[in-house]
């Protein structure tokens, strides 16, 4: 990944801090994240993971520090630009929409409607919309099956899925998503594994993951920062992560199961 | 000076109204986080019990038709017995009441929870109008009136009273929910059911015992107020509104703010009339009545930003959508039914199917409004209105023609929808809903009831329309109303339904469903959900502005009694009912529903119970929250008739298959499909 000239950051954050009242859920935290790789950024319960994300797409204002967006400073600016940028996220308790179905959920994402679409849309001759992103969304998340379904009628699997392929069918250029393989088995977590590692080299997008799945978040990600307590308390690849006595002593530490799962996975 | 601080003074009789009302809806809304705009007609329903059994003996019960009322004395009773009746009376509506309907509710989405305590509202008043009549009563006072005399002002004692008793109601629930046993519970139940039991009470008790209380100081309030303003069933129901505004001030939780916001309004209201007496630079018009939604429009906006937000994350969820499956064959469809319909009938009933289609054209408004997009609006009529009056301006002042005279109406009633949404950005389903409340109550009193704008009681007359040398006109010589005027109201009313239609289907209203849905969740795709709700409000506003304006040919002089406050209110009735989420619920409410639409005036003319429109609506609209929130037309979802048919014919046909087949796999893998969220066929377009 790294070549000669390094390349200008796709995120660039310094010193991002929020906090709730008194509770401080992120703690200056600088990150950086480059066009082109899959970013992990992991941690216990708590640790202020929803928060950073929270915060880098405009659902939470920061108390501190700056957020930048390919070169340029977003810090203040509104969710909805942000995703019309290309900051799509997707959301730790999905929020599908419940009254459009799988299909209307994306291509809703995919036309980023605003007024003046849905004026023209409704007083002008009729056009098909533009289903280019939509079915692309549809092939990398393999939605075919249920895109005429409502999201109350599918599994909580495909649920994910479709929370995923709708930040997707908005052709981001960076995608965060919050804890995508949680509640998934191991067999969809592994697919869900091998689709995110193809966004970046195949499909330009790149990837900013949080997840609870060790096994996932080492076996895909390209570097990854460890979250404790708000702090950045380890930054790095996979390999040195996994050696960080910090975080062994701060996470995994205490979970042991994940290093197991861990070997276990990429064993496999 | 002294006459001003009298005015001040006798401001407290009010005052002390709207603060014991206030207090029962802290109460209520501490109970269960139910916002009850019933709550001005209980207390009015009560006042009528007071003065009925005080001056007759007589106690009214809340029915129709069969026995109303009991004697039971051959005179008038007591004052302080029929007090005590009256109160042991209101304990029982309340209780009764809670574990009705407010009860099974507790977990229903907002809209739900909002149409029933609006169809309780209709009920009541319906009951008032019809069992007590709308001439106004009067009853000798209550609290002792004797001449005050300090310095120069006199002033009657009762005033005194009055506040005496807001002030010891305020130090008593504030002692009570401060350090009782069921104050606690009634605050740890407020957070949730688990909470109360932790305590040992009944969470189910606690909330309705509070619901008793509130009632009965709903009732209290009623019969204080009625020896001091004249009692009728529609003013009386309409203290919900400053009773919603003193208590947002007080955030629905501090005692001591609801009560002096109540006596700070009821004195601000009486001095305002003052000014207007004394200095005739100050604007006229009826700007006390302004006053409550002033009060309610700062605290909404300065406030926090979601109030009333309790119970918003529901369990529940919204009325089902439907999405049109072939527009142009329906539109067509209704073009050539319509069409023989007015040709069938004449005179009264045709005059009636004409207003059944303004009344589509309104009820297609809320359709998109409050069934696509979640924004409860009970202001629909007023949009309406602004587009009636604006007709009558645009025809004769400006020189402008049909249709560009309509079309201009209808765009003059978006920037006053842009206007009631705006509040709409910061909140959303039940404190949506008093604000625009507030509006349409504010509007009644400013805007409907200027000479200049709405040209009072006369009305204002509008031109008749013309189009290319063709008369459209409503009449002409005997001929009323002329079919061809009739053709031309179903031509436009169909062209706003394809407008919904389409809009449904197309671009926008995927984006409208995806803001009702979830709102941060359209964030995050990169809608901007405000820029969407006023749009929503906007184009929602020119459907209704065109509702109102053919109305406005329709009457030739337009007044301002259609669109009153109760007139929206009526009409979200309906159109839930019939159901709010589709575009043939829009249909259904003005043809079959309306007051004045064609079904109504038929039984009226035949059978003579066109009166009983507004308690059977309001009846219905409770029925339907409770038991089939996606109302009388959903084919695919809920328990209206057309999914009991379906299921009936399935039925039906599962037996006749049950006869040749023992086991019908068929059948049953055609059961889940049924539970499926209302929409209709996949869409591909
Ligand atoms: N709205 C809020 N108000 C107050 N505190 C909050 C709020 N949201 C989160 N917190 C607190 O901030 C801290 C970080 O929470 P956050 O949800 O960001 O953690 P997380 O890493 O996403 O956890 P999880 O793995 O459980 O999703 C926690 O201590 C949490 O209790
Ligand atoms: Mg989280």
């Amino acid at each position: 990944m790294t070549g000669l000239t390094p390349k200008m950051p796709l995120l660039d954050v310094r010193s991002l801090r929020v906090a709730y009242g008194g509770v401080v859920a992120v703690a200056d935290v600088d990150v950086s994240v480059a066009e082109g790789e899959v970013f992990g950024l992991i941690g216990p319960n708590g640790a202020g993971k929803t928060s950073m994300i929270d915060a880098l797409t405009g659902y939470q204002a920061p108390s501190g520090g700056s957020v930048n967006f390919d070169g340029r400073d977003i810090t203040n600016m509104r969710a909805h630009r942000r995703a019309r940028l290309g900051l799509a996220r997707t959301f730790q308790s999905v929020e599908l929409f419940d009254d459009l179905t799988v299909d209307e959920n994306l291509l809703v994402a995919s036309e980023r409607a605003g007024v003046m679409l849905a004026l023209r849309d409704l007083f002008l001759p009729a056009r098909a919309p533009d289903r280019t992103n939509v079915d692309w969304a549809i092939d990398v998340c393999d939605l075919g099956g249920v895109v005429d379904r409502y999201p109350s009628e599918i599994s909580h699997g495909q649920r994910k899925l479709v929370g995923v392929g709708r930040a997707l069918a908005q052709k981001p250029r960076l995608v965060l998503m919050d804890e995508p393989a949680a509640g998934l088995d191991t067999d969809e977590s592994l697919a869900l594994g091998q689709r995110l590692r193809s966004l970046p080299d195949e499909h330009g997008v790149t990837v900013f993951l949080v997840d609870h799945d060790m096994s996932l978040v080492l076996a895909v990600c390209d570097r990854l920062m460890v979250l404790d307590f708000g702090h950045a308390i380890a930054q790095g690849s996979p390999a040195e992560i996994r050696e960080d006595p910090r975080v062994l002593e701060a996470y995994l530490g205490s979970h042991g199961t994940p290093v197991a799962t861990t070997a276990a996975g990429s064993g496999s | 000076m002294s006459s001003y601080l009298l005015f001040l003074i006798l401001g407290l009789g009010s005052g002390a109204t709207f603060a014991i009302l206030g207090l029962g809806l802290v109460l209520k809304y501490r109970s269960g986080g139910v916002v009850d705009f019933a709550h001005g007609a209980v207390a009015m329903f009560i006042a009528y019990v007071f003065v009925n059994l005080r001056s007759q003996g007589v106690l009214p019960l809340p029915l129709i038709v069969v026995p109303d009322h009991i004697r039971i004395s051959s005179t008038g009773i007591d004052t302080t017995l029929a007090i005590v009746i009256s109160l042991v009376y209101a304990a029982l509506l309340g209780a009764v009441l809670y574990f009705l309907i407010y009860r099974p509710l507790r977990f229903a989405a907002p809209l739900t929870r909002i149409a029933a305590s609006v169809g309780v509202m209709l009920t009541f008043e319906a009951i008032g109008v019809l069992n007590f009549g709308t001439t106004s009563q009067t009853t000798p006072p209550i609290l002792p009136t004797t001449p005050i005399t300090i310095g120069s002002l006199t002033f009657p004692s009762d005033r005194i009273f009055f506040t005496g008793i807001v002030v010891v109601l305020a130090i008593a629930l504030w002692l009570i929910y401060r350090f009782t046993r069921f104050g606690l519970a009634t605050q740890a139940g407020a957070e949730n059911d688990r909470g109360a039991a932790l305590i040992g009470i009944s969470a189910n008790r606690v909330a309705a015992i509070n619901y008793v209380i509130a009632t009965v100081l709903a009732g209290a309030a009623g019969i204080l107020i009625a020896p001091v303003a004249n009692l009728d069933p529609t003013s009386y129901t309409l203290f919900i509104v400053p009773a919603l505004g003193v208590a947002l001030v007080g955030g629905f939780r501090s005692f001591w703010l609801v009560a002096l916001a109540g006596i700070l309004l009821g004195m601000g209201q009486s001095e305002i009339i003052k000014f207007q007496s004394q200095w005739t630079w100050f604007p006229h018009g009826d700007i006390p009545d302004a006053l409550p939604f002033i009060l309610i429009i700062l605290t909404m906006t300065t406030r926090a930003r979601s109030l009333l937000a309790r119970g918003e994350a529901m369990t529940q969820r919204n009325p089902s959508v439907a999405r049109p499956k072939n527009p142009m064959a329906s539109a067509a469809f209704c073009l050539i039914a319509g069409t023989l319909i007015m040709l069938l009938l004449q005179g009264s009933l045709r005059n009636a199917f004409i207003s059944s289609l303004t009344v589509v054209c309104i009820a297609l408004s809320l359709v998109l409004l409050t069934g696509y997009v979640g924004q409860v609006s009970l202001a629909q009529m007023t949009f309406a209105g602004v587009g009636g009056f604006m007709l009558g301006h645009i025809s004769h002042g400006w020189g402008l023609g049909f249709p560009f005279s309509l079309i201009l109406a209808g765009l003059c009633a978006v920037p006053v929808g842009i206007l009631v949404g705006l509040p709409a950005l910061r909140l959303r389903g039940v404190n949506l809903a008093v604000v625009t409340l507030g509006a349409a109550f504010t509007a009644d009193a400013l805007i409907f009831n200027s000479q200049g704008f709405a040209g009072g009681l006369v009305g204002l007359p509008i031109k008749p329309p013309h189009l290319l040398g063709i008369d459209l006109s409503i009449a002409e010589g005997h001929d009323y109303p002329r079919l061809i005027f009739g053709i031309m109201v179903l031509v436009v009313v169909i062209l706003m339904g394809l407008l919904v239609a389409r809009l449904r289907r197309g671009a926008a209203g995927r984006m409208l469903l995806a803001v009702r849905s979830n709102e941060r969740a359209a964030a995050s795709v990169g809608i901007n959900v405000p820029q969407a709700k006023l749009m929503a409000f906007g184009i929602a506003a020119f459907i209704a502005g065109i509702g109102g304006a053919l109305t406005g040919y329709q009457q030739g002089t337009l007044t301002a009694d259609g669109f009153a406050t109760f007139a929206s209110l009526g009409l979200l009735a309906v159109v839930y009912v019939a159901g709010i989420g589709r575009i043939s619920g829009a249909v259904f409410a003005g043809i079959m529903m309306s007051s004045i639409g064609l079904a109504v005036t038929f039984l009226d003319e035949r059978f003579g119970i066109g009166k009983y429109q507004t308690i059977v609506a309001g009846l219905a609209l409770i029925v339907t929250a409770i038991a089939n929130p996606d109302g009388v037309m959903s084919t695919t979802t809920g328990k209206g008739p057309a999914v009991l048919y379906f299921k009936l014919q399935d039925a039906v046909v599962a037996r006749i298959h049950g006869t040749v087949t023992t086991k019908t796999p068929a059948a049953e893998s055609e059961q889940p499909a049924e539970a499926r969220p209302a929409v209709e066929q996949p869409h591909h377009v």
